[in-house]
Parts: C-alpha cells; sequence; structure tokens
C-alpha cells in the first residue's frame, strides 16, 4: 500500500506534471478520502525533505472567519469602545427598532467558510481565521499551481472515468458523504425482453398470461395498486432479470418517454392520481443501472414476494373496484388478446387500454383525444389480399346525442368496422412510435452539443 | 459530425478556436494583462480564462483571422506567439507546428476529406471527442507553464508570427495584415544565446496534427 501510493503520485506528479486531487487519488488507489489525504501529506512531506520545493499542494482549510472590519451603516466609531453603547442621535426608545438594530448590527459576525489555498499563502490564510475546524490537502503539483480553476479539471476526470461505479455502494470505500435516508429509484420500465414473469392471478382482476410484457405489466400495477410503493418493488423484481444492467439506456428511455405522455394524460384521471403520477415520476427520472435497489428499498421484503405484493395491493383496491369489475375483465381480455400481436401494435394498445379505463371511469375531457389512441386494433382480424389489408377492427367513433336536460353530448364509443386499406397502414403505426422516441434522445443530444459550444465563442461574435 | 463531412475549413477553424483560447490562456499565464481583466469560461469542457477588454479581444480576433487566411492558403509552418520585453526582445515563444495540415488548393477547400485505412474503412478526419480531450490536455499543460517558466519583466507585450513554409509565399499584398520580419540571428556576442524549449503537448485527432512547445530566450544579463 504505501509502495503503490509513492509510486502513483511520483509518476503522476513529478514525471507527468499532472495535478492529483486527494479525490482523484483515492478514486485511483481504491481508498477512503481520509487516507488519500494523509497519503498526499506524507508524498508532500518526503519530497520536500528530499528536493524542498519540489511537489506544491494546495491546502483546504475549513473554519470560522474573523469579520472583516466594520463595514456597517454606522461607520468605524462604532466599534471603538467594546462594551460601550454608541451615542446615538435619537434616544434609544423600546419602541425605536433602528437604534436598537444598530447596536445589535455592531457585532461581529463569524462566517464558517471553506478555503482553497495555495501553500505560499497557507500562513496568510490561517491567518484570517478565527478557529480552524479542519485543514487538509486539497491537490499536489509539481509546480506552483497557477490558476486555482485548474482544479475543476480533477473532479472532471473523476466523474468520466468512474461513472461507471456505484455510488450507493461506492460511498463506504471512498467515504463519500451520505445520506442514510437515500435509496434510489427503481426504473419501473424496463425495456420490454420476452421476460417470462409468474403473477399470481389476482381474483377477479388479472387472468394474466404468464409470458406478459414487463412494461405492460407495470400498466396493470399501476391500474390497480392506489398503494404506489407496492406496486413499484413488486414489479421492479420482474424488470430486473430482464434488465440486465448493460442493457442499453437508450431502450429503456424511448419507452419511459412514452409512458410518460399517457401518464400525463393519465393524471389528469380522477380516480386514478397516485398511481398514474408516480408512473410519470418513475419514468422521468434518469435511467441509471439498476443496481442493489432491492436492499436500500425499505419494502425490501417485497422484492421476493413479489406475487404477494400484489395480492396485497390487490387486495386493497379490491373493494372499491368490485363495480367496475366486470369492464375490467373485459379489458384483460382485450390485453390478453393484445399480447399475441406485434410489439408496436400492442405498446400502443397497452396506452389504450388503461386509457380506456380512465376514460370511462370520469368524463375528463383530456382524455379523450388519449383514448382515441384506441384506435389501434384491439381485436383486429386482417387479412392481406392483393396489396390491400382487409379485415374488421375496432374503432373509436364519435357520437353525438342530446341528452335528457337538451344538452349535446360527445361521447366516444367503441365500434367495430370493416376496413379496407393498402399496405402502408401497419408501417404507419410503426413509424409513429419510432419517431416519437426519436425526438426525445435527438433533442438531448441537440441541447447538450449546443450547451457546449455557446459559451466562449458567443464572445467572439465577429466569427 | 458523421453526417456532415470535415473539409479544409473546418480543420482549420477548428485549429482557430483553439489558437483563440491559447492566446487567452498564455495571457493569462504569462500576466501580460492584469489577472483581473480575466473571466472565466469554458471552453472543451474545461475552465479556461478569457480577458474582458474589447480591444485585447478584438485583436486577438484580427490576428487568429489573419492566421486563418494565411492556412487556407497552406502556406504557414508554424505559428508562434511571441512575448517581447519592453526593449522589443523576444523572451518567450509559443510555438505551434502546423506544417502537418493538410493542403488543398482554393477550389478544394470545402470538398469533403476522406482518408481510408489500410482495409479500406473510412477513418474519421475530425474525430470530436479525441480532439477535444486532447486540446484540453494541451490548454491544460499550457495553463501550468506558466509556473515553469521563469517571470517576466514588467510591461512585457505580446504578438502573434507566423514561419511560412517557403519563400514566395509571404502575405505582403494589399491590405498588409503582416509585417514581414528578418529571421533573427543568433547573437554571437558571448556564445550563443542559449535557448530552451519546453515541450507541452502534441495534438494528433485525425487530421488536426500538431505540436505544441514553449521556446525560452536565456537570461544573457
Amino acid at each position: 500500500m504505501a509502495q503503490e501510493y509513492t509510486e502513483y503520485l511520483a509518476i503522476n506528479v513529478l514525471n507527468e506534471q499532472q495535478l492529483v486531487s486527494y479525490r482523484s487519488l483515492s478514486r485511483a488507489l481504491k481508498v477512503h478520502s481520509n487516507l488519500a489525504k494523509q497519503m498526499l501529506y506524507e508524498f508532500h512531506r518526503k519530497q520536500n525533505a528530499k528536493r524542498p520545493g519540489s511537489v506544491h499542494a494546495t491546502y483546504l482549510i475549513t473554519g470560522t472567519r474573523r469579520p472583516e472590519s466594520p463595514s456597517q451603516t454606522n461607520g468605524a466609531h462604532s466599534q471603538e469602545d467594546g462594551g460601550d453603547t454608541v451615542m446615538q442621535s435619537s434616544p434609544p426608545l423600546p419602541g425605536s427598532s433602528a437604534p436598537q438594530h444598530e447596536e445589535d448590527a455592531e457585532e461581529p459576525v463569524s462566517v464558517r467558510s471553506v478555503l482553497l489555498v495555495k501553500e505560499e499563502h497557507l500562513e496568510q490564510a490561517k491567518a484570517t481565521f478565527e478557529s480552524i475546524t479542519g485543514i487538509h490537502i486539497y491537490s499536489l503539483q509539481a509546480n506552483g499551481l497557477s490558476d486555482v480553476q485548474s482544479l475543476t479539471e480533477c473532479n472532471r476526470k473523476i466523474t468520466a472515468s468512474y461513472a461507471s461505479e456505484d455510488p450507493l455502494q461506492a460511498w463506504k470505500q471512498y467515504g463519500t458523504i451520505q445520506n442514510p435516508n437515500v435509496k434510489r429509484r427503481t426504473q419501473r420500465r424496463g425495456p420490454p425482453p420476452p421476460a417470462p414473469v409468474a403473477k399470481a392471478a389476482e381474483p377477479k382482476t388479472k387472468p394474466l398470461a404468464p409470458t406478459t410484457k414487463p412494461t405492460v405489466l407495470e400498466r396493470q400495477a399501476s391500474k390497480e395498486s392506489k398503494a404506489s410503493q407496492e406496486s413499484k418493488p413488486a414489479s421492479k423484481p420482474t424488470s430486473k432479470p430482464s434488465s440486465a444492467k448493460a442493457t442499453p439506456e437508450p431502450a429503456k428511455k424511448p419507452a419511459t418517454v412514452k409512458r410518460q405522455d399517457s401518464d400525463i394524460f393519465k393524471s389528469f384521471a380522477k380516480g386514478r392520481a397516485k398511481p398514474k403520477k408516480q408512473d410519470s415520476q418513475s419514468s422521468a427520472e434518469a435511467t441509471t443501472p439498476a443496481a442493489a435497489e432491492p436492499e436500500d428499498e425499505p419494502m425490501g421484503g417485497f422484492s421476493d414476494e413479489d406475487d404477494d405484493a400484489e395480492d396485497g395491493a390487490a387486495d386493497i383496491d379490491e373493494v372499491p373496484q368490485e363495480p367496475e369489475g366486470k369492464s375490467k375483465k373485459e379489458r384483460e381480455a382485450d390485453l390478453q388478446a393484445m399480447m399475441d400481436q406485434e410489439d408496436e401494435i400492442m405498446e400502443d394498445a397497452a396506452e389504450a387500454i388503461p386509457d380506456k379505463t380512465a376514460a370511462e371511469e370520469d368524463e375528463g375531457a383530456i382524455d379523450r383525444p388519449v383514448s382515441r389512441q384506441a384506435e389501434e386494433p384491439a381485436k383486429e382480424t386482417v387479412t392481406v389480399e392483393n396489396g390491400r389489408r382487409r379485415g374488421r377492427r375496432r374503432v373509436m367513433k364519435k357520437k353525438t346525442v342530446k341528452d335528457e336536460d337538451g344538452y349535446l353530448v360527445t361521447k366516444e364509443e367503441a365500434a367495430w368496422e370493416s376496413f379496407s386499406e393498402d399496405e402502408p397502414a401497419p408501417k404507419k403505426l410503426k413509424t409513429a412510435p419510432a419517431t416519437s422516441t426519436n425526438k426525445p434522445t435527438a433533442a438531448g443530444k441537440k441541447g447538450a452539443a449546443k450547451a457546449g459550444q455557446g459559451n466562449i465563442m458567443s464572445f467572439f461574435s465577429k466569427k | 459530425m458523421a453526417s456532415e463531412a470535415t473539409t479544409l475549413r473546418n480543420i482549420v477553424a477548428a485549429f482557430t478556436d483553439f489558437l483563440t483560447v491559447a492566446i487567452h490562456t498564455i495571457l493569462y499565464e504569462r500576466a501580460i494583462y492584469p489577472q483581473t481583466s480575466f473571466l472565466s469560461a469554458r471552453k472543451y469542457n474545461f475552465a479556461v480564462r478569457q480577458n474582458r477588454h474589447p480591444k485585447v479581444c478584438g485583436w486577438i480576433n484580427d490576428a487568429v483571422s489573419a492566421v486563418e487566411m494565411e492556412l487556407l492558403k497552406g502556406t504557414v509552418e508554424r505559428v508562434a506567439i511571441v512575448i517581447f520585453t519592453k526593449d522589443n526582445k523576444p523572451a518567450e515563444r509559443f510555438m505551434l507546428d502546423v506544417s502537418r495540415f493538410p493542403t488543398a488548393t482554393l477550389a478544394d477547400l470545402d470538398t469533403p476529406l476522406e482518408r481510408k485505412s489500410a482495409n479500406g474503412d473510412n477513418i474519421s478526419i475530425l474525430p470530436k471527442v479525441d480532439m477535444e480531450e486532447q486540446f484540453r490536455a494541451t490548454l491544460s499543460r499550457l495553463a501550468n507553464c506558466g509556473s515553469t517558466l521563469r517571470p517576466l519583466p514588467e510591461g512585457s507585450t505580446f504578438t502573434v508570427a507566423i514561419e511560412l513554409k517557403g519563400v514566395g509565399q509571404a502575405p505582403i499584398a494589399h491590405p498588409q495584415p503582416w509585417m514581414p520580419v528578418e529571421p533573427t540571428k543568433q547573437d554571437d556576442i558571448d556564445g550563443r544565446v542559449q535557448k530552451r524549449a519546453v515541450p507541452v503537448r502534441a495534438v494528433a485527432a485525425g487530421e488536426m496534427m500538431l505540436e505544441c512547445w514553449i521556446e525560452e530566450a536565456a537570461v544573457s544579463d
């Protein structure tokens, strides 16, 4: 251990003339930050003993700083006699706050500060401190540090090189400050691989086929559970086996973005605010590699008991959903049928199904355009003949009827129609989800590129 | 960058960006102008210093455009940022060797460049990430160079010079942005004026190949 760090520091600081901060040292040697600070100090001491001035250090001082010379409005004379009361122009009546205020303002305010100092200025800086709570070496460099901001480069390198490490595990090793209440939010929307998930058949609500895609599954989970937390760990382990750490995040992202759109609509639905909101939350978060979440979750016990969780959730929600059980069943059946369909259509239909539930439950006008998405054929029978698709499909048709009060009410109802159209029809469905997913990622990339470019060169407006 | 093919113009533009930032950094490091007149900015995802005075920026921009014009012609061998003392003696030179840039005729300035490897795959002409990383490293080295070099005497000033490849290509047409200078002979008063060269970095990213070093004139007194 001792050899390692001397060697590492000798190479990087002396030979390559790089800047080594305690953080980069701790990451490189996989040691605790405090140990790294000690290593830096040792190296600095030894090298300077051998050859004075070969290694320069920057120190970090934390403490309370002595206040500056009085800069208050009453001027310098107010501090002349420490204990004396200042003669104010107006007598300090209890009622008048102004003189009191000035008197209070005389007291020096100590400021807790964290200061980065080059070693040349160390003694000077120490003098400005009233009391020093901590002092340690921040970084080492071969020659004096000319520009303090070059230290930022160290941190950037760390984030670049060690981005793959999970901070929730690594913090113990490196000694980063950790909030014990923090837990990682799981990414519910895994990429839809064909992972067989055995979900217990909850009574009345879910005669689900075993091979459901996790995305749709989570939809189901969201539909049932009003108790938000349970569904998350429940569906998460299902998505976990299917989503390995290395699964491409962009695959997740398009799925999540799409979910987001319908989630927003669903969040307007009355009875469904909580689970939907939670969906949009979990899909909106950055997709971090799903690591050791189950241990961190307070309801970690659910990780292996997804069935129980589902049951529990279902039980809670069973009662209020009694009256609608029937229509739900119908929807489940549709969903089942859809499972056998192609991916894209199914995904859209998956969106459609829960949207339909929302639409039927409440008359939020916002849900209308969403439920119209369910124009995708639910039970589509398609035959391809001579380059034309024919068949029957389910379409949402609008019907305007006059109410008993004389109001015109527009209702959307599912109706079957037989259609005949040219081949490109299915392709349109495919491209629609594809383009929508491309947009967020492209927009993200463009935004990042532009932000990087627009800074210094904007000054040189000539070019 | 993949969709848009790289032309010589792009390469030169990338280099001039870098040159601008390098000049600002050198001015900051060598304290030619008071360090308080610089503000912090970011370039290549790196913290750099930029001078705030409009005349300084204007001058630098003009100088860099003039260098760009010469670069497009393909006549430049080296670009130098020279620091003079008050007595007009060059104290230091920050050299950038650009002789390995691809050259093209005027007509071909906007033709996309292409390079193929031995087995026929396309090699990237200007790999952006790679290039940025190397620029970052060069700037970082330049920034720290201030500590290795001897402190400059008061009242030093700077200028930008180019060394051309061959004879007969000097830009002395009107308007004349450049002043022709005779190559300074070594003073043989008491032996040679020793020059010290400190390598900074070499950048090799696709077609962007340049080297950077610092030449220091020894103190002859």
